[in-house]
């Protein structure tokens, strides 16, 4: 009972030393705060980012198929889908139908999409993705799914329509069936999903052919082997697979997040050093204060416990303060500070609100990473403050 | 017998070119409830005989005894707890954390023995109210005035109840009605059963009644006792 009740005066104590040295505590706290904010936010808008893009691509096909001429792509023939029955693995073959739209009034450049979800092994699931409404049945004409900016773009010119022009400038207009969640908007913000038939008309691409062609496997596990078959049956063609899409997505977010991740803890160990150095270089006062509590009674353990306790409540507070601010950051300013490093400054890449991605390991790395080097870095100088001699409080020294 | 010594030695930076004898073979009685004042010029060694009596530091060799333990050879750590629960200090300048209010100071030594903050907040008020400066409480230690200052280090000396106060210089840095107050204080704890050592070469504190015994030192020897 003693025990405890000592350990909890060392700690209001340790709550007093820090009150009466706010203005330095405070300011540690700031900067040490801001530290972890940076490093946490960096690595939540990374985490954002892969997770978002992984969990949308988990519907895109599992191999697309375009063809290449003279360096660029142009439409496939669906005559080539008939070449791929004799690949042993293939389980679908559906056509799709897809461009930009460059929209004179607003600027935006639309992606448009023909699709026939009803051919799609995953079409069920496609649903999913929707906030709300259907994707348009298989055959129907002149309606569309749309992401949130596209859908924002129809509300605020006051229509119920989505009007796009041919190429021949006479126009097309599409009624709204369905809106993508916000959680896909990485990929669909700027998205406009009608029927294939429908995409064939706005582009003027003739009956018996598409811009690519998504083919889905039995076994997921033989995609590589497959894709392999493909591009040695159709030389002119290009194969892309979704685990290729996914590795190019990681390693671009992974290589800038290793980049600034490097910077921010080359911060980070700056800050730690720093503490080092503050902690180790006593002041006169501080080494009067301790002598005296020397003199006092106090044991050396006991002021190892005050500089523990100031440690943590300081390095705890900061590292719950920054880890809050980065969550906000990202969530609800959608990580405004980091997203042009991420995403990239040469792009042109719609807005999109980022998902919030809480990964409990991050969290206990970035706490390893800052609390424990801090306590560290002010505890085991302590070490030297709390063996001060005793007798130095004495004769007035 | 409260204070033995025996053949005590202290010897500073031992075997180094700066080596200081500070007490050389010093041997002294103290008796429980005695009022003693330690005399002698600066660097005769006074203080550093109150250190070791006060066990802030073991002598270099000989034995010191309080109240039959033999503290002489014992580790750090329980010459600190030793310290903790039977000797008050007051300063020369009082040494009082002038960051922490009046109340906080007085507390101290009660922190590190586990003493519930209610309690603690008793004690300390019940030796202000007996020192005067309940008025103060709440007032850091750098605003209050020498006077009130001295009677913060003494309640602090007197908190944990220590059956030892030992003083080093106390009225060196006070004026001549301060002085015989604080001796004054002394002699009001002597006669409540209390053992006092006071460092001083000050007349105030030498000639006063109740200063039961004055020991001479000069270059580490006691030369009178």
């Amino acid at each position: 009972m003693r025990t405890l009740a000592r350990q909890i005066n060392i700690l209001d104590y340790a709550l007093s030393s820090l009150w009466r040295r706010r203005l330095k505590n405070a300011s540690v706290l700031v900067v040490f705060t801001a530290v972890i904010f940076l490093v946490a936010s960096f690595q939540m808008v990374t985490d954002a980012l892969t997770g978002t893009a992984q969990e949308v691509l988990v519907n895109a096909p599992q191999i697309t198929l375009q063809r290449m001429s003279a360096g660029r792509q142009v439409n496939i023939p669906l005559a080539y889908a008939g070449k791929l029955g004799a690949i042993y693995g293939i389980s679908n073959i559906v056509p799709r139908v897809w461009g930009y739209y460059f929209d004179e009034l607003t600027g935006a450049n639309l992606t448009i999409m023909g699709l026939d979800t009803s051919r799609m092994p995953m079409g069920d699931q496609l649903r999913l993705t929707l906030a709300e409404g259907t994707f348009p049945a298989a055959g129907s004409r002149g309606s569309v799914v749309l992401g949130q900016a596209v859908r924002d773009m129809v509300r605020a010119r006051g229509s119920q329509l989505l009007s796009l022009f041919r190429n021949d400038l006479s126009m097309a207009s599409y009624q709204v069936a369905g809106v993508f969640s916000r959680a896909t908007d990485i990929l669909t913000r700027d998205l406009v999903v009608m029927s294939i038939a429908d995409a064939r008309d706005l582009f003027r691409i003739p009956p018996g052919q598409a811009t690519d062609l998504c083919i889905y496997v039995a076994n997921p596990t033989e995609i590589g082997t497959i894709a392999r078959k493909i591009a040695d049956l159709l030389p002119d063609t290009r194969v892309v697979t979704r685990p290729q899409i996914l590795k190019t997505y990681r390693v671009v977010f992974g290589w800038r997040s290793g980049f600034g991740s490097i910077c921010l803890l080359t911060a980070l160990t700056a800050f730690v050093i720093l503490a080092w150095d503050k902690a180790s270089g006593l002041s006169l006062e501080e080494k009067r204060e301790i002598a005296i509590l020397k003199v006092l009674g106090w044991q050396t353990a006991d002021i190892l416990a005050v500089r523990f306790w100031e440690s943590l409540l300081v390095s705890g507070l900061a590292f719950l303060l920054g880890v809050t601010l980065a969550y906000v950051h990202v969530v609800f300013l959608d990580g405004v500070l980091f997203r042009p490093v991420m995403v990239g400054w040469s792009v042109i890449f719609p807005p999109f609100h980022l998902a919030p991605a809480m990964n409990a390991q991050v969290f206990f790395l970035i706490f390893c990473l800052s609390v424990l080097p801090y306590l560290a870095a002010t505890v085991i100088p302590a070490w030297h403050t709390a063996t001060v001699r005793a007798d130095s409080a004495l004769s007035g020294a | 017998m409260l204070i033995e010594l025996e053949s005590v030695t202290k010897i500073y930076n031992q075997g180094q070119p700066n080596e200081v004898t500070a007490l050389d073979s010093i041997d002294l009685r103290i008796e429980e409830n005695a009022m003693v004042c330690l005399r002698g010029s600066s660097g005769s060694g006074k203080s550093t005989l109150l250190s070791i009596i006060g066990c802030i530091f073991p002598p270099t060799s000989g034995r010191a005894a309080i109240a039959g333990r033999q503290l002489a050879r014992l580790p750090d750590r329980f010459l600190t707890l030793h310290r903790r629960r039977s000797i008050g200090f007051i300063f020369q300048r009082f040494n009082l954390l002038p960051a922490l209010s009046v109340m906080d100071n007085i507390s101290l030594p009660l922190l590190p023995l586990g003493v519930p903050p209610a309690e603690r907040r008793q004690r300390a008020r019940a030796l202000m109210d007996r020192f005067a400066i309940r008025h103060r409480e709440r007032f850091p230690a750098g605003q209050i005035s020498g006077g009130e200052l001295q009677r913060v280090a003494i309640a602090r000396a007197l908190v944990n109840d220590p059956p030892i106060i030992l003083a080093d210089e106390p009225t060196a840095h006070l004026d001549t009605g301060l002085s015989q107050v604080f001796m004054d204080l002394m002699a009001e704890l002597h006669a409540a059963g209390k053992t006092i050592i006071i460092t001083s070469h000050d007349p105030l504190v030498t000639e006063h009644p109740a200063i039961g015994r004055i020991i001479d030192i000069r270059d580490g020897r006691i030369h009178a006792a």
